[in-house]
């Protein structure tokens, strides 16, 4: 039981941060970024090369991978999204963009870094035993879930204190009411879309010393991002923390139980969040709509 | 139905092509690859066709790699381990996944724009996350050696031959898929041009009007994802027969993508549209095909521009404006 | 006269505010009958309530004696109780008369296999639903822009365009949704006539209503409210009078009451 809960905790701030990103973007600009798995792979690579290939520190690795996401996204919402969004009438074009990029960063990842399975060394040996195994966990995970754990507080007094996550706040809430205050809505947007690929960057970065990354898990993360953000609410950041770590514990809770069933524990979850939504379409936090 | 004149005379002429002309240009040219790829091509334009009608509804549906998935499974199920006949696991694959479409579309289909839409994609997701766990599904081996589709005989007539007779089976398959593909369209245009089409497109248009002048709408989308999903079911199930394999990647979360965007490509307010979206995209990714490790890279390229050239679909080309509303 | 439309004790609560508290009022056959209040009296409320495109906290609306509250909109309407919305809301991109046209579903006969199939009865019900749309095309003046996209049309013509859908579902009652808002006089005279049209073709009508002088015009009875809760009811040269409505109105920051 006790590890049960200590797995879903672990998967669930990882989950969560992932899940933070795809939300802020929606929030600020209404995006559905199907690229969010990408630039969590993407993050995963960066961290590998520069810690087990260039053999620096694991925190400059860490570092290179935010910071790169954070540029590419900078990038990608400028020269795409922002052109698109002007001249498109309806919500469907940004997200054929978004399955482009998608596509393309996928190619990215497949030109520059291969389809092999990465992985990096143990950042920290050793094995956390409590009371004679009944709670086992690697001090590499509990430092991975620990550094998870901060940056989502980290984000949260961004976004609560700084002048840019109050102006990004605005925005989300009203993009009318934001501009007449004078929030410049093409910049935060972007600020906005960076800070959203960065903590995908952070999350590849931190999840390639435990598990390794490779070209094919960013479809499925992006899924697994979406799924967060529907039980939260989109576009709602207590919600998509909520939605990590429910998804975290569901999924936690299910490896253990359904194991003799065989792994339909996605199926398992995937029913109950159908019949959740169709009692509250609008997720656990988010604003109803429609 | 009532006909003009010159719709007679293009419905005639593409019968022609894809049942006469291309046969013989095959035949002369001696490319019997292309059977291969003209068949896939029809066969995914049937299930975009699906896809299709949700969007008509006003649903973005990425979701028909589930259903096409389940086709597959249903299909490969019934003939490797019941000993049914391929010709009878058509019909059953299509309404099995018409009827799964009906238990999920109830609850799912209240959401919509960027929530179906993700939720769709989830379910495709899902479903190889099922077909990899299930037993009867056989994991991720899949099923495989399935044999070719037997002889389909009423009253002792032979209708269709036994396929592991023909001489020339990619050619038999490519009738097939030609076959359904033209009633999926005739079927899909009928019930456009009907009052069901109107119906439809006030959904689209405006939900809370249709339902305030009593069209039930909740009845009327979970319909028009049944016939979404049965094209879906129908096309994985000949799929199967085709590459005689199935395996849980078989239709990954791409290929509900790309479904979505061969309705996008042909044009949303087109019935024939993505049979024309269906066929660019595939040959366009053929032809790639030979610029190798780059084939993603410049396919998704290409998209991009696309998208940032013509937001609004190509169909906002004033060539294609004349004729953009399916009339 | 009967009631055919009965209010009784509607009462909607959002979280802990009272929107609409304890309403109860009849609507008689063939009557004009209208809901007046100042702005955030709870109007809008009330008006989704009975037209069932929001479920009640707690009381009921009978039609010919039929609970109707709670039940989903297609429901009501397919029972006879129909609402129009203000101008945004029509198909956009049909002609006029195919949105008129496609309004006429409750009077198919046909099933939806019927029209895949073309049979005869789906035939004559196309036919009857264009000669009846031509009718009342005609009948709310938009025979010349009957062809036009609906989205091109003035607001204007939309707000008839509203009342045509409505007509077409052929509805005992019919709920309108502020049909006068943003008109200026002659506009407003000329839908007012339109409206008693509508009721001269036996539809009993119930609207919600801003306007002051075309309410007075139009109206058999009126129906007043504030913060909710209804304060007065009675015919036009009553309800002018009534102590209560108008200092309601005079209390009101926007002062419309034009009487």
């Amino acid at each position: 039981m006790e590890q049960i809960i200590a797995n879903g905790l672990y998967l669930g701030a990882q989950y969560a941060l992932i899940a933070l990103g795809l939300t802020l973007i929606f929030a600020l600009m209404n995006v559905l970024n199907f690229a969010h798995g990408q630039m969590y792979v993407i993050g995963g690579f960066v961290t590998y090369t520069v810690y087990a290939q260039l053999e620096l520190p694991f925190v400059v690795a860490l570092f290179a991978s935010a910071i790169t996401l954070a540029v590419v996204g900078a990038l990608i919402e400028k020269f795409l999204f922002r052109p698109v969004i002007k001249k498109s009438v309806r919500e469907e074009s940004t997200m054929l963009l978004a399955a482009g990029i998608a596509f393309f960063l996928d190619a990215v990842i497949l030109l520059v870094f291969g389809e092999k399975q990465r992985g990096v060394p143990k950042i920290v040996n050793g094995l956390f035993n409590y009371d004679n195994y009944t709670l086992v966990m690697p001090y590499d995970k509990i430092l991975v879930g620990f550094l998870a754990i901060l940056s989502i507080t980290t984000f949260i007094l961004y976004m609560q204190y700084s002048k840019t996550g109050r102006a990004m706040r605005a925005l989300a809430q009203d993009k009318i009411a934001a501009q007449l205050m004078g929030v410049n809505v093409e910049r935060y947007s972007m600020i906005g879309f960076a800070l959203g690929a960065m903590l995908a960057g952070v999350v590849g970065g931190l999840l390639v010393s435990i598990t390794g990354v490779n070209l094919g898990m960013g479809g499925p993360t992006s899924i697994k991002a979406f799924m967060m953000v529907m039980i939260g609410g989109a576009g709602v950041i207590s919600g998509a923390i909520a939605g990590g770590f429910i998804l975290g514990m569901m999924e936690s809770v299910g490896l253990t139980v359904l194991a003799a069933y065989g792994d339909i524990t996605y199926l398992a979850i995937f029913i109950s969040l159908m019949i959740f939504l169709a009692f509250r379409p609008q997720g656990l936090m988010g604003k109803p709509w429609g | 139905m009532m006909l003009k004149r010159n719709q007679i005379i293009g419905v005639g002429f593409f019968l022609f092509v894809i049942f006469v002309a291309v046969p013989w240009l095959i035949h002369v040219s001696g490319r019997w690859d292309f059977y291969y790829t003209l068949t896939s091509v029809a066969l995914l334009s049937i299930a975009s066709g699906g896809v299709w009608l949700t969007f008509y509804i006003g649903r973005i549906n990425i979701g028909q790699g589930a259903f096409a998935l389940t086709g597959g499974y249903v299909a490969a199920i019934l003939v490797v381990k019941y000993d049914v006949s391929f010709w009878l696991t058509i019909p059953i694959a299509g309404l099995f996944c018409a009827a799964v479409a009906v238990i999920i579309g109830l609850p799912i289909l209240r959401l919509r724009g960027v929530y179906f839409a993700m939720i769709t994609l989830v379910l495709t997701e899902v479903a190889r996350l099922t077909a990899l766990a299930l037993p009867i599904t056989n994991g991720a081996k899949g099923i495989s050696s399935i044999p070719l589709p037997g002889e389909l005989s009423i009253l002792g007539l032979t209708l269709i031959p036994d396929f592991s007779t023909v001489a020339n089976v990619k050619l038999a398959f490519y009738y097939l898929a030609a076959v359904l593909m033209v009633l999926c369209f005739a079927g899909l245009y009928r019930l456009v041009n009907s009052r069901i089409g109107h119906l439809c497109r006030s959904l689209q248009q405006n939900e809370e009007l249709a339902s305030s002048i009593g069209v039930n709408t909740a009845y009327l989308r979970v319909i028009a994802f049944a016939i979404s999903s049965f094209l879906g079911g129908v096309s994985g199930a000949i799929f199967m027969a085709i590459s005689r394999s199935i395996y849980p990647a078989s239709f990954p979360v791409k290929d509900s993508v790309d479904f979505m965007l061969n309705c996008f490509l042909g044009g949303l307010g087109y019935v024939f549209g993505p049979m024309l979206g269906t066929f660019m995209i595939y040959f366009g990714w053929d032809v790639l095909f030979t610029t190798g490790k780059y084939q993603l890279l410049i396919y998704s390229a290409i998209l991009i521009l696309l998208i940032l050239t013509l937001p609004n679909g190509v169909l906002s080309l004033r060539i294609f404006n004349k004729r953009g509303t399916a009339k | 006269m009967s009631a055919l439309l009965e209010v009784k004790g509607l009462t909607k609560r959002f979280g802990g505010l009272t929107a609409v508290n304890d309403v109860s009022f009849d609507v008689h056959e063939k009557e004009i009958l209208s809901v007046i209040g100042p702005n955030g009296a709870g109007k809008s409320t009330l008006f989704k309530l009975i037209s069932s495109f929001l479920p009640s906290s707690s009381g009921e609306v009978l039609f010919k004696g039929q609970r109707i509250s709670n039940l989903a909109p297609h429901i009501v309407a397919r029972k006879g109780v129909v609402r129009t919305f203000q101008e945004t809301t029509i198909f956009k991109s049909m002609s006029v008369r195919d949105n008129v046209i496609i309004s006429h579903h409750l009077r198919s006969q046909a099933s939806l296999a019927g029209y895949f199939l073309g049979t005869k009865t789906a035939l004559a019900d196309e036919e009857e639903f264009g000669r009846s749309a031509d009718e009342i095309v005609e009948f709310l003046n938009l025979g010349e822009i009957r062809n036009e996209l609906a989205s091109n049309l003035p607001q204007g013509h939309l707000r008839a365009l509203g009342i045509a859908i409505g007509l077409a579902t052929n509805p005992s009652v019919l709920l309108m949704d502020e049909p006068f808002a943003g008109m200026n006089h002659d506009e407003t005279m000329r839908t007012v006539e339109l409206v008693r049209g509508v009721r001269d073709r036996g539809v009993t009508v119930l609207l919600v209503e801003h306007d002051m002088p075309a309410v007075m015009k139009i109206s058999d009875r009126i129906v007043v409210i504030n913060f909710g809760e209804k304060i007065a009811e009675g015919i036009p040269s009553e309800i002018q009078e009534n102590e209560k409505v108008i200092e309601a109105y005079l209390g009101s920051e926007d002062d419309e009451i034009g009487m």
